[in-house]
């Protein structure tokens, strides 16, 4: 115990210098050779090293707690306190206004689009229900020899096989043709075909958009006009009558037959019938004709949601829109002779009736 | 540039820490504590947290200026407000019963390196503390008023009663080496 003080005392001593030289060069010999001694100088050394920092961390700690003590905490926190309150406050300001931003534009977009949406449906019933029967003639290709043939054959529409195609019939001997103004419409140019392949340039004269109904002119100069067999008729048909027409929905004429089933039109129109007879694109403008052979109607459309419903314009309201064209542009009166078709067997009206029924093609 | 100039201004201040200076401190002490206070009452932390927490981020700006390499790579209050999110959310997590964390402090704060380095000096410090706790009076205050407020030993034999420098002397070296197996005890179990 005695011995350690005396160490300690040499120890402290040594570190701190106050040994002199002879004593300092003995004891540095005493650490090299007892290792005991060498690690006790060590700890000494840590300890006091260790205390050293123990009373600076302290002294600071104490000068801290002084300049705290000084500071004005309360002050301090009340502003801290508001400071973060003001930012909590903004915080959920923005999200507030995000997420209702975010909700208005969800119920803005469904609104809009449901209202689209209904409106669309709303147009789309009553369109869908009625087809115009034009044909759309994208499935005759030619070649090039035809289109060089072309030059030398006059007498035949251009090579290219047009765009739309419908049914046409005269009304007059000197080149009158009725037809349905949706076949005609928007048309840079307008042929006509007849049974026998001659091809002749016609223009549109008068359109009714009300009634789908078109009047044209041929305007070739080659062409030759004869008197009509058959005639207007101006009374209405009864429901059940037997009609026919005579159309191309191919490039070949094809008959077909029929009965009026209604005596109103598509969503009740007076001025059409409602006809059972199957009618495909490509027979629109066609005649319907009665088992006399009288013209009753032209053929305008069809029902898309059920089959064998076809529409047609009632002759009546033909004759009408005939009076009623400008002057200048009068239709001869030949539809109000006599009927030259009466008393024939179905066959023999057809083969007569052929000549007058045009194929319309268009070009656009 | 302003930045450049709070940079400078901040070396000064550090200068004037390492050197000891009540100024400096002062200046440190009482415009980075707002800040921090803020931060952690915004924690769910209370002002004694906010103490506890930025004195003991300053010992850490203390332990690593008195290094001589040490230096500041980004502004002072960014370096204190760091050390201090990151020992609040250490603190957070080993209450973590206590308090709920907030989201934001959970995100990675670079003031690993410094937290943990003085983590290892913490510890002595509480052994050190410990240890003079335990050797009671009037041990503790010889040995602080010896070594650490620099009292001669004749003053403190004065101050004890002793009849002289020598007796006071005999006794401070029983206190150190009571001290030193205090210490040395716990300190190797490190």
């Amino acid at each position: 115990m005695k011995d350690d003080m005396i160490l300690l005392h040499e120890i402290e001593r040594y570190l701190e210098g106050e040994m002199s030289e002879a004593e300092r060069i003995a004891f540095d010999e005493l650490r090299r050779t007892n290792p005991i001694i060498d690690q006790q100088v060590a700890e000494h050394q840590l300890l006091l090293q260790q205390l050293e920092q123990f009373g600076n961390r302290k002294n600071l700690q104490a000068k801290m707690d002084a300049i705290h003590n000084n500071l004005d905490i309360p002050q301090l926190r009340n502003q801290a306190q508001a400071e973060n309150q003001l930012a909590k406050r903004l915080t959920i300001r923005r999200r507030t206004i995000t997420n209702l931003a975010a909700a208005a534009c969800i119920a803005l977009v469904t609104s809009l689009s449901t209202i689209a949406v209904m409106q669309h449906e709303a147009k789309k019933k009553s369109t869908a229900q009625y087809e115009d029967v034009r044909r759309v003639l994208n499935n005759i290709q030619r070649s090039q020899n035809v289109l060089i043939n072309d030059f030398n054959n006059k007498r035949r529409a251009p090579a290219n096989p047009g765009t739309y195609g419908g049914t046409g019939f005269a009304v007059s001997g000197n080149g009158y043709i009725v037809t349905n103004c949706h076949v005609v419409a928007g048309a840079d140019s307008v042929y006509v075909l007849n049974n026998k392949g001659e091809a002749y340039k016609a223009v549109s004269v008068f359109e009714d958009i009300s009634s789908d109904l078109a009047i044209l002119k041929i305007a070739d100069s080659s062409f030759k006009g004869q008197p009509l067999p058959y005639s207007l008729k101006s009374q209405n048909l009864k429901l059940g009558e037997e009609v026919f027409t005579l159309g191309f929905p191919r490039d070949e004429v094809v008959y077909g037959k029929g009965y009026i089933s209604a005596k109103t039109g598509f969503n009740g129109d007076t001025t059409a019938y409602q006809v059972s007879i199957p009618v495909n694109p490509g027979n629109s403008g066609a005649p319907l004709l009665d088992s006399k052979g009288e013209v009753v109607g032209i053929v305008t459309g069809k029902q898309t949601t059920s089959d064998g419903i076809a529409f047609a314009v009632k002759s009546a309201h033909l004759k009408h829109l005939l009076d009623e064209m400008p002057k200048d542009k009068q239709v001869r009166k030949d539809l109000s002779h006599k009927n030259h078709l009466e008393g024939l067997n179905r066959v023999d009206q057809i083969k007569k009736l052929e000549e007058f029924v045009y194929m319309i093609k268009v070009y656009n | 540039m302003k930045q450049h100039q709070d940079i400078t201004k901040d070396r000064e201040l550090l200068l004037g820490l390492a050197k000891g200076e009540d100024k400096s401190l002062e200046i440190i002490y009482s415009e980075n504590f707002p800040v921090v206070l803020r931060m952690i009452l915004q924690h769910n932390g209370s002002e004694d947290d906010a103490k506890d927490i930025f004195q003991e981020a300053i010992i850490i700006l203390y332990e690593k200026v008195q290094n001589d390499d040490f230096s500041l790579s980004s502004r002072l209050k960014t370096f204190l407000y760091s050390v201090c999110r990151h020992l609040w959310l250490k603190k957070a997590q080993r209450n973590y019963n206590m308090y709920s964390l907030s989201q934001d402090l959970e995100e990675i704060i670079p003031a690993t390196e410094e937290v943990e380095a003085h983590q290892a000096k913490d510890q002595e410090f509480r052994i050190m503390e410990s240890a003079l706790q335990n050797m009671g009076q009037p041990c503790q205050t010889i040995l602080e008023d010896y070594y650490l407020h620099k009292k001669s030993m004749q003053e403190i034999a004065e101050k004890f009663g002793y009849t002289n420098a020598e007796n006071a002397k005999n006794q401070k070296y029983k206190c150190l080496m009571r001290l030193k197996k205090l210490f040395f005890d716990k300190y190797k179990t490190l």
